[in-house]
């Protein structure tokens, strides 16, 4: 009954579909995953539909996960060299790639996508150390500088650095609404073959792929869109689907426990932290902010609201990709070291109350709340109040009038691209005049100058920028402007029918279907 | 000549409220949110592309004016774009119209198919323990908090009969018997079209959905259809076929049936209007692809057009279903005064 | 929305009277007696669940075995242990025993139904009053504007509230009250305009005493029973539609209990823990129930056909 995946005998609907005259086996992977779209132009896109876009476009290199012996696989790009200085980067294109509407890939595409995703990009910043990008010839391109950065990091991003074929980029700088009705032209194994908003997602194989096919693959991944993770298991377990990408955190052991799967637990770029709002008495105070970082319980917000599926993290910076160190140092949960310094930061704890926002949507902010709530409440004698909003109010309400604002705020933050010295200590803790996602509104010179520093030594020299990193980072612990709860891990049940599933945590949203296959 | 007075000032009316739904729902979208370029734009917006989309969508223009162009825009059937998919409301609806349609029109047949016979089995036994039973059970399908029901259902039979928890049909159909799209009602298009394959997968996902919708339109229908029925029955005119001897299945169902059905039509097409917000929880639990899912989605995007639009348009069935019903009545029931 | 509301018909005139649970009029003997026997035994266990629950609702901190918990203190140590000597219901996702979040959980259920009829029937019956005592151009308009809030749907309107000031049982109710008081005001208005015909309002009008006063001295306390009978059955509609709205969110928030919020919290667990939805569950179907077997009682004893 689990083996659903059986070779499917296409009828005539679905010929037109294919495009092809014979009937032939045709093997359909049906997936549910809670990815919406909220937009199909790849140079725009900074959301969810990476689940798809990943699987049509491709990149010029692929950032690896961890484990890999090498950092970056080979993709469009087959080989690269870069300039002493690390101000000029060459990259060879693959040959004979062509795109889904015929297009060859040259290096004029290349340097066409990225302007465009530099210019109107949701992740466009991605793009700053960037200087300009020129085609030296139809297959070789240069990228300029303006200091030196890892530009295979950028390259490999997550968003922003698709390549899409110029004949999707004229049509669109003709009609801006191109995009809109669900079309797409990239080199990825799968196209886009039909799309119906927040229900369904199909993608057909694209047979000239450079890669190649073999007969264990599938011609066609059909994705329902389901926002709900408890049906997801039901449809999983129902046997309608084959992968269902989110489950609920509970059911782990079931699956564990179950034959028919393997449960694959993956280390993510995802990571839980509380921002203290800086701008609110008695936040203002750095000995009171300590004393919450002592008061919270890490060990019991990772084995409750994750699970058991996290590690306490190390400042902001996700174990699994640059800059993370574990020299960093961590608060632990010490109710008498917590108490001793709220003495000491001569706050009158029944003066205090907090008020914390988390998205009501997220199901561990949801359980971090009250954890947190009774943990202070118990250790420090302060008030705490817990507000479950949706994110976009919660987000509204701390950009607008941040003195007005929420006292802690809840999120959940990964880096778009693989180097969170870049991505999430600038964008979470770097200052800056109007907030951004620094929602703490913490202001610290020193802060500031080592993580600018380090980025542009980044580029050159990765061990001197770790360094100032880490340096920053605790600075940053020490002032704690934050709550730095846990790095999580994720899980996916897949059937053993199944081979060849994996999560790259460079790209959190992404699976790669291509590389699907059925067990033998 | 009463009747035709009684119904062009109904029609007028309605005209009237529905011009009133106009009134609140473009309040709500104007005024509710305190930004609504920036709610347009999403969060990643920076101060001048608000402007310019204040601009654009004229929300600097004086509020009557605006109110005009909305007026003027729904008249054409625009009910605007929805912000999470960028596509026009009124498609967004039509286009999960059938989905709903179908769940409410099964669970409104099962509703009847067992209510009415329920209703019409009590008052025949009134008073003996089935009557007191039937009675029992109508008023418990009444009580039943819908969504817990869904629940209770999935973990029964879902979970121990392995009928389908979730969706509305295996996904995988589309592409080894995939149903022709004539009317959008799955049942319907794989019964015409002879795809038994598809129907009995339909079917077997439709089931308990829709019996959990029923559970409260059967409590109802049983209860009007007995209360009517007793009503009636204790009428001159059944009395007279009682003491006529006629044979007394035959006064319950040729006489005294036919007399109490209008009233129950009445209560069912009330029942029409609960359902709609029944459905919604049903759609949630059950991850029905209907105007429910859609609308607790938009809610989740703060999409406002989107949910202003389905308001609207729920409004407007409300309305209609309840002038259909005023009609009806008046027409066919002539006790019904029309002053 | 409401059963009795479907009942009662369009504005309260046209549909026969449910006489659900009328005495058989024709019928004696045995009968009769078990008719009398049984209405009085579940209208006795529907008095004795409300009043339990009431007392629940009252003394939630003095008869739960965890008070701290039932207000949203956790005990993650005990987490999802089925039921027991210690945790008669065993307890939830973050330890805490779920016999005392169900004996909180009956506040905001209890409280946010009276709050809502209360409101509904003091913006009601006024203005129903008025529409039918001076009918003309007045009752068209009042009727017309009950016409347009009850098109208007509750659930989208708390939705549109709770976009802009945040989801809270507060807005929950405040959404209800405004979808539900136009109920009222037909049931009165329908009620006021058969006195009016009545020869004793005649009378008062032909020897001049003012209409305020006919309609406060003679109208409206003969509305007060259908309004009774409707009241207690609608406390058992709003029970639903509050506990619903919390089940998607828009109501009552964590870590405050509320039996439509416990469900909700419960359905990821439906497989490892039955007891966590099932619990929250029952107590909104015996409380929704007994209100309704009540409400029918009372109808019962006060002639349905009064208010026809």
């Amino acid at each position: 009954m689990k083996l659903r995946v059986t070779l499917f005998l296409v009828f005539s609907s679905l010929m037109i579909l294919v495009g092809v005259s014979s009937a032939q086996d045709t093997q359909v992977l049906s997936v549910a995953s809670t990815a919406g779209v909220t937009t199909w132009n790849p140079a725009v896109s900074f959301s969810t539909e990476a689940l798809y876009m990943a699987n049509i476009y491709e990149t010029l290199v692929v950032v690896n996960a961890p484990d890999a012996e090498e950092e970056y696989s080979p993709a469009l790009a087959t080989d690269w060299s870069t300039s002493e200085d690390g101000l000029t980067w060459t990259f060879n294109l693959r040959e004979g790639v062509t795109f889904h509407d015929g297009a060859a890939l040259t290096a004029d595409a290349v340097v066409r996508s990225v302007n465009l995703a530099r210019e109107i990009g949701g992740a466009g910043f991605i793009w700053f150390p960037l200087d300009t990008v020129e085609a030296v010839d139809d297959l070789t391109v240069q990228f300029n500088m303006s200091y030196p950065a890892p530009l295979p990091l950028v390259l490999g991003s997550t968003y922003g650095a698709w390549i899409v074929s110029p004949n999707a980029l004229d049509a669109y700088e003709a009609d801006d609404s191109y995009f809109d009705s669900g079309v797409a032209s990239g080199t990825g194994p799968y196209m886009l073959s039909e799309y119906t908003p927040d229900a369904e997602v199909i993608l057909m194989a694209n047979e000239n792929y450079w890669g190649g096919w073999n007969d264990s693959q599938f011609d066609i991944v059909q994705i329902s869109i389901v926002a709900d993770d408890v049906t997801q298991e039901q449809l999983l377990r129902g046997g309608e689907v084959d992968l269902a990408l989110r489950l609920p955190p509970s059911s782990y052991q079931s699956f564990a426990d179950d034959p028919d799967y393997t449960v694959e637990t993956e280390s993510t770029l995802f990571n839980y932290l509380g921002f203290l709002n800086v701008l609110r008495p008695p936040l203002d105070s750095v000995t009171f902010r300590q004393a919450l970082s002592y008061a919270t319980p890490y060990q019991q917000i990772i084995d409750v609201a994750a699970e058991g599926l996290g590690t306490q993290a190390f400042g902001a910076v996700p174990q699994g990709v640059f800059p993370f160190s574990d020299s960093v140092p961590q608060y632990t949960y010490d109710v008498e070291q917590a108490q001793a310094l709220l003495e000491e930061s001569g706050v009158d704890p029944s003066t205090v109350s907090l008020r914390i926002t988390y998205a009501a949507e997220n199901a561990i902010e949801e359980v971090i709340a009250p954890l947190l709530k009774d943990a202070w409440e118990e250790a420090l004698g302060i008030e705490v109040n817990i507000e479950g909003i949706l994110f976009g109010q919660q987000w509204d309400e701390a950009k607008s009038d941040p003195a007005n604002a929420q006292d802690v705020f809840l999120l959940l933050y990964w880096p778009t691209y693989s180097d969170a010295g870049a991505d999430n200590l600038w964008s979470m803790f770097r200052s800056s005049e109007t907030p951004f996602f620094n929602l703490s509104y913490w202001a610290n010179e020193t802060f500031d100058a080592l993580i600018d520093e380090a980025g542009t030594t980044s580029g050159t020299d990765v061990d001197a920028a770790l360094d100032l990193y880490t340096q920053a980072q605790t600075i940053m612990v020490e002032e704690a402007p934050g709550l730095f709860f846990m790095d999580t891990s994720t899980w996916y049940a897949v059937p053993t029918y199944l081979t060849g599933f994996e999560y790259n945590l460079n790209y959190p949203f992404s699976i790669n279907f291509y590389n699907i296959e059925i067990a033998p | 000549m009463q009747k035709i007075e009684y119904t062009v000032r109904r029609l007028f009316l309605s005209v009237v409220v529905l011009l009133g739904m106009t009134v609140v729902t473009f309040m709500l979208t104007r005024i509710v949110p305190s930004n609504p370029a920036a709610l347009y734009l999403g969060n990643r917006a920076r101060p001048e592309q608000i402007e310019a989309a204040i601009e654009e969508l004229g929300l600097n223009d004086p509020l009557p004016e605006q109110y005009v162009r909305y007026l003027d825009d729904l008249l054409h059937g625009d009910l605007g774009e929805s912000l999470a998919t960028r596509r026009p409301v009124t498609l967004e609806i039509t286009s999960r119209l059938a989905a709903t349609g179908e769940l409410l029109l099964v669970s409104l047949l099962i509703a009847i198919v067992v209510g009415i016979p329920l209703g019409v089995f009590s008052a025949q036994l009134h008073g003996k323990p089935a009557d007191i039973f039937v009675r029992a059970f109508s008023i418990i399908g009444v009580s039943l908090p819908q969504f817990w029901l869904g629940l209770l259902l999935q973990l029964t039979f879902g979970l121990g009969l392995g009928l389908p928890l979730a969706s509305r049909i295996d996904s995988s159909l589309r592409f080894t018997s995939p149903i022709q799209d004539i009317t959008g009602f799955f049942l319907f298009d794989s019964l015409v079209t002879g795809n038994w394959v598809a129907f009995q997968d339909v079917a077997l996902h439709l089931i308990l959905p829709a019996v959990t919708l029923a559970a409260y339109p059967i409590g109802l229908i049983a209860r009007m259809t007995r209360a009517t029925m007793l009503e009636v029955m204790q009428q001159n005119y059944i009395r007279t076929a009682e003491a006529y001897g006629l044979n007394s299945r035959l006064i319950v169902y040729r006489y005294a049936l036919k007399n109490a059905i209008i009233p129950t039509l009445t209560v069912i097409g009330l029942t029409l209007a609960y359902s709609l917000t029944g459905a919604f929880y049903v759609e949630i639990i059950f991850n029905w692809p209907g105007l429910g899912l859609f609308t607790a989605r938009s809610f989740l995007n703060l999409d406002f057009p989107a949910i202003m639009g389905i308001t609207l348009f729920g409004a407007t069935g409300y309305i209609l279903i309840n002038l259909l019903i005023d009609l009806l009545q008046a027409y066919i029931d002539p006790r019904v005064s029309l002053s | 929305m409401s059963i009795s509301k479907l009942f009662l018909g369009k504005r309260g005139e046209k549909l026969p009277d449910d006489n659900f649970d009328a005495p058989p009029t024709e019928r004696s003997g045995w009968h009769h007696t078990l008719y009398v026997i049984q209405r009085d035994v579940l209208a006795m266990f529907s008095v004795g669940w409300i009043v339990l629950i009431l007392f629940c609702a009252v003394f939630a901190p003095v008869i739960s075995p965890y008070p701290d918990q039932g207000r949203g203190r956790n005990n993650a140590e005990a987490r999802l242990l089925p039921p027991s000597t210690n945790t008669l219901l065993g307890t939830d996702n973050l330890g805490r025993d779920m016999l005392s979040r169900l004996i909180f959980g009956a506040r905001p259920a209890i409280l946010s139904a009276l709050v809502v009829v209360t409101a509904a029937v003091i913006i009601g019956t006024p203005l129903g009053a008025v529409a039918g005592y001076y009918g003309g151009w007045i009752d068209e308009l009042i009727m017309r504007i009950t016409d347009l809030f009850l098109a208007f749907p509750s659930l989208l309107l708390a939705m549109a509230i709770v976009s802009f000031a945040g989801p809270s049982l507060m807005n929950a109710v405040l959404a209800l009250v405004v979808s539900w008081w136009p109920w009222y005001t037909r049931l009165v208005r329908s009620t006021t305009r058969s006195l009016r015909a009545q020869y004793f309002v005649e009378a008062a009008r032909s020897i001049g005493v003012k209409d305020r006063v006919i309609i406060t001295r003679h109208i409206l306390p003969n509305t007060i029973t259908p309004i009774i009978v409707q009241a207690t059955i609608d406390i058992g509609t709003v029970i639903l539609a509050t506990t619903s709205l919390a089940f998607i969110g828009l109501g009552t928030q964590a870590p405050n209990a509320d039996w439509g919020l416990m469900i909700e919290e419960g359905r990821q667990f439906l497989r490892q823990a039955w007891w966590y939805s099932m619990f929250p569950g029952i107590a909104i179907f015996l409380t929704v129930l007994a209100f309704n077997l009540i409400g029918d009682t009372l109808r019962d004893i006060f002639d349905p056909r009064q208010y026809r």
